[in-house]
């Protein structure tokens, strides 16, 4: 038994005792217990990812066999083990912050409820997640829908909250009913559950299977991961569960989507032909633009934060479906490089989007609303957790030195590389979905400066805020966990890198990426030998040797080897541009403070226009912030104003007008929609048959034989 | 096409030939009264009671006038005895006692010779005294000429402008206006109004003008002061010449 194999043992026993023990303890310590024993599995999840991934032995654990089923056991390659490690680093934090906010459903609702549902959330992830048996990944699956059901519907006597999560629950089974087809697909020729039998079955398979798996796979799994047309639960499903349970939605149920579709597609039965992945590539890139649009229109902080997940879903999907493409068309060294960048926004949204849900959680439970127009200057009552939930704005809006600026950076540059395919059409679709990808890193921009802007800056606009104080230590400073995770993900890439490149190998056949990624540049030499010499002499020319030797470690992110007479094609430095940014920061301060020594210095009030205070009605809006968005896409959104002018005593008294805003989802106008009004319609022409009387029954079971007979006899 | 410019070039050049030649043009000011000696006391005590403001007072047989607060309303000219002598003139510019009781030098700043930012605040103005800095800004006084500018901001103001009496609900703005001005700065009350409240104060809805409240370092009076008196004044408050001590 290795070590990891230990640990994961280890973590599945401590849940099930936290689980007895939770149930046994009284309701006092109930949340003190949750963070203990959540932070506490959390931790070894995290452990036992880090020794794969380290280059541990992978696990290979035998359970019991089933008579019929054959043998299940436990085992953990690379990529389980990355997503092992993220769903870890999410619960830590989420679990101690739980600790304070489930207070405030203290008397009204279960603890006990929410903290064995959560830890049988996370148990069914680690379970799903270091499975190699089909059998036991769907039931993992199943275990996942149905505990996040439950904790979605925390505050079960609310009828919003009721049909949101049943919305949820509806879709998530629906997801698993094209998973289990898929599946059924997949093992049909093998003669085991095991991945590794289907793997070896499904490489025979033709192109209509393959054809099929692709899809029921992609969109089944797809409605965890909540890409575009599938995301209907996202934005209502958020909104309705408690914060921490959002958080714990957003970093981790939504990666397990990712999982499957990464596991299906990518190691199981790989996509041979160009077209699925082009599929995958377009329905991210349409996923990121219609998730950011809605954001930035959203105004509760919750549902803007649920909406930018469908947009950094799409991100990394489209970064998968560009590795796809690039894999079926041979270029498994792009491939790699996509699927790491993929895997590195995946890790960056965990942690940054876990983060702002808490922060959102925590100023809800200090203000009592998460409506941004009625939000604003809460920096100077809750100042660290602004600082914090601006650490997690920069991030999402890939503002440097953060972790998202250099996943989207990766993923860019790896679309870009679209032009060494050969098909002109594969390039255009590239070509837009990158287009579309970069209208989101811009939308992703004005979001979050409105989302912080208005919710934390500038005048308060209810007397709510200036009764907000700050939050118990334990909740900062489990905001301050991810924050801190964001900024060193953010300045060294360099260290992460090649662990998400080992972590992709069992996904890409061809994985030499990390060294073309990451050279080991300002390392003393020698390291020519590992490096081709143009590439060296093309990074002498640019300068980028400078430091060589003083500064530590491998400071430099490449993206590819290009052709013969280009070797280098993009670089950069984000563990020496912080570096640089402080120093610059610094010098400009000093030359500034030397400069101005002579001369004196005169502080006054802002100026106002001579006002006596600035009334909150006067200031900038999240609604006036975001509008000129909703003006220049109403093609998509579409809203719907009605203004009712006639409620008026005479010609000459208007009472109150009415002013309705109405907006239909533009996936739920042009794909739910129709869907559900076809059926509609073909369920009430079905109907028509039922008359009501037993000889119309008898005649249908009379034609029916007649029909049967006439078939026999011909065949 | 080139029409307007045609036209333009036919029409000339309206702008005044102020600072360097005398402006001629009747009616360009309203004029003041000047003082008078008259024939004996009674007539000068006649004269003095006409004046509905009080400016005008009699010691003996002469009248003196306090131009602070005269109106223009020629009662004092217009009646069928004995009337005051009147000037056309409109360098009416003074600088009061109290510019030069601050510390601060007469002569002016010579960073304000070449060109000044102004400021123009409305504490309470009619509109009369509005108009004719408006005025100022257009074709036939064109302040910018002499290196005058109206700016919206007191951050870049040298020169605050201001008319009216100093009504109760401006006096916060006006002092933070002022606040909010760089230093070094000036300040210029326009108008009867601003200069001791005229009809509107000291009332239960307005100050005794802008004296109460801030240093001025020029007066224009004038009810309203024509736009040349506004400009002498500016010229005065730059340093371009020397203010006019009555």
């Amino acid at each position: 038994m290795s070590l990891a194999d230990g640990l994961l043992v280890l973590f599945f026993a401590f849940l099930g005792v936290a689980i007895i023990v939770t149930l046994v303890s009284s309701g006092r310590s109930g949340p003190l217990l949750m963070a203990l024993f959540g932070a506490a599995s959390g931790a070894l999840l995290v452990a036992a990812g880090a020794v794969i991934l380290a280059g541990g032995r992978p696990v290979d654990l035998s359970l019991w066999s089933i008579p019929g089923l054959g043998a299940l056991h436990l085992a953990l390659d690379p990529l389980s083990a990355l997503f092992l490690i993220v769903a870890g680093l999410v619960f830590l934090p989420v679990s101690i912050f739980s600790a304070g906010y489930a207070r405030r459903y203290e008397g009204r609702y279960s603890l006990k409820a929410m903290a064995v549902n959560s830890y049988a959330l996370f148990a069914s992830i680690a379970l799903l997640l270091s499975t190699d048996s089909l059998l036991l990944f769907l039931l993992a699956w199943e275990g996942v829908a149905l505990f996040s059901y439950l904790l979605v519907n925390f505050e079960h006597d609310h009828a919003p909250t009721r049909s949101a999560a049943y919305l949820f629950l509806v879709m998530a089974e629906a997801g698993t009913a094209a998973v289990v087809v898929a599946f059924m697909l997949l093992a049909n020729g093998a003669h085991s559950f095991d991945f590794a039998e289907i793997r070896a079955a499904a490489s025979s398979a033709g192109p209509g299977i393959r054809w099929a798996v692709f899809l029921l796979s992609f969109f089944g799994f797809g409605v965890k991961a909540g890409i575009v047309p599938v995301n209907a639960w996202l934005p209502r499903a958020h909104p309705a569960a408690p914060a921490n349970v959002s958080a714990i939605m957003s970093g981790t149920v939504l990666n397990m989507g990712l999982y499957g579709i990464l596991r299906t597609n990518g190691d199981l039965l790989p996509l041979t032909q160009v077209a699925p992945g082009v599929i995958v590539l377009l329905v991210g890139a349409l996923s990121a633009i219609v998730g950011i649009l809605y954001a930035t229109t959203a105004n509760d902080l919750k549902t803007m934060l649920a909406h930018s997940s469908i947009e950094n879903i799409g991100i990394v999907v489209a970064g998968f479906g560009g590795a796809f493409v690039f894999a079926a068309s041979g270029r498994g060294d792009l491939a790699a490089i996509l699927v790491t960048a993929a895997l590195y926004h995946m890790t960056n949204h965990s942690l940054y989007k876990s983060l702002l849900f808490m922060g959102a959680g925590s100023v809800d439970e200090a203000v009592g609303t998460r409506d941004l127009d009625r939000l604003g200057g809460l920096a100077r009552w809750m100042p660290l957790t602004s600082i914090f939930f601006l650490a997690g704005a920069l991030s999402i809006a890939a503002i440097p030195p953060f972790n998202g600026f250099v996943s989207e950076w990766l993923t860019f540059q790896g679309i870009l590389r679209s032009a060494e395919l050969a098909s002109r059409a594969v390039q255009v679709a590239f070509v837009l979905a990158g287009a579309c990808l970069a209208l989101t890193a811009a939308l992703a921009i004005t979001c979050f400066v409105k989302a912080f802007a208005m919710g934390f800056l500038g005048v308060a606009r209810s007397p709510e805020v200036r009764r907000a104080r700050e939050r118990p230590l334990i909740t900062v400073f489990s905001l301050g966990i991810p924050a801190a995770l964001c900024l060193l993900l953010g300045i060294l890439p360099t260290y992460v890198i090649p662990a998400l490149d080992r972590a992709a190998r069992p996904v890409v056949v061809e994985t030499s990426s990390a060294v073309e990624l990451v050279p080991p540049f300002f390392a003393p030499p020698p390291y020519s030998g590992e490096l081709p010499e143009g590439f060296v002499r093309d990074f002498h020319d640019i300068g980028a040797q400078v430091g060589q030797g003083l500064l530590p470690g491998r400071g430099l992110v490449v993206l590819h080897r290009g052709g013969p007479d280009r070797h280098v094609v993009f670089a950069m430095a984000p563990s020496y541009m912080i570096l640089l940014l402080v120093l610059l920061g610094g010098g400009t301060y000093v030359v500034v403070r030397v400069a101005s020594r002579s001369r004196s210095l005169r502080r006054a009030r802002q100026w106002d226009g001579g006002l006596h205070r600035l009334p909150h009605e006067l200031t900038y809006t999240a609604t006036g912030f975001s509008n000129p968005v909703r003006v220049i896409f109403r093609g998509i959104f579409r809203p719907r104003t009605i203004e009712d002018l006639h409620e008026t005593m005479s010609e000459h008294f208007r009472g109150p007008i009415r002013r309705q805003y109405e907006e239909v989802h533009v996936v739920t106008r042009l794909f739910v929609k129709p869907l559900t009004r076809s059926a509609r319609w073909l369920s009430d022409n079905l109907a028509r048959m039922h008359s009501g009387k037993i000889n119309t029954y008898v005649g249908y079971v009379l034609i029916t034989l007649a029909v049967f007979v006439v078939l026999a006899w011909f065949t | 096409m080139a029409g307007w410019f045609l036209k333009g070039v036919a029409l000339g050049v309206k702008t005044t030939k102020y600072p360097r030649r005398a402006e001629q043009a009747p009616g360009v000011s309203p004029g003041l009264p000047r003082p008078t000696r008259f024939l004996d006391a009674a007539q000068a005590q006649e004269v003095a009671s006409r004046c509905p403001t009080g400016a005008l007072s009699a010691s003996g047989s002469e009248v003196a006038v306090d131009a602070r607060k005269c109106i223009h309303c020629y009662r004092c000219l217009r009646s069928d005895g004995a009337a005051m002598s009147w000037s056309d003139d409109y360098d009416w510019a003074d600088v009061p006692e109290s510019a030069t009781g601050q510390g601060r030098p007469l002569g002016f700043e010579p960073r304000f010779r070449r060109s000044v930012n102004i400021l123009v605040v409305d504490a309470g103005d009619c509109g009369a005294c509005l108009n004719e800095i408006a005025q100022l800004a257009a074709p036939q006084y064109n302040l910018h000429r002499l290196g005058f500018f109206l700016t919206p901001t007191p951050r870049h103001a040298d020169l605050l402008m201001v008319v009216g009496p100093v009504t109760d609900a401006m006096r916060y703005p006006l002092l933070a206006a002022y606040e909010a001005m760089p230093e070094p700065k000036r300040v210029m009350a326009v108008g009867t109004c601003a200069l001791g409240g005229s009809v509107f104060g000291p009332s239960f809805i307005a100050g005794g003008g802008v004296a109460e409240l801030l240093p001025v370092d020029v007066e224009v009076p004038g009810n309203p002061p024509p736009p040349l008196a506004i400009l002498h004044a500016l010229r005065v408050v730059s340093g371009q010449i020397r203010g006019a001590r009555r």
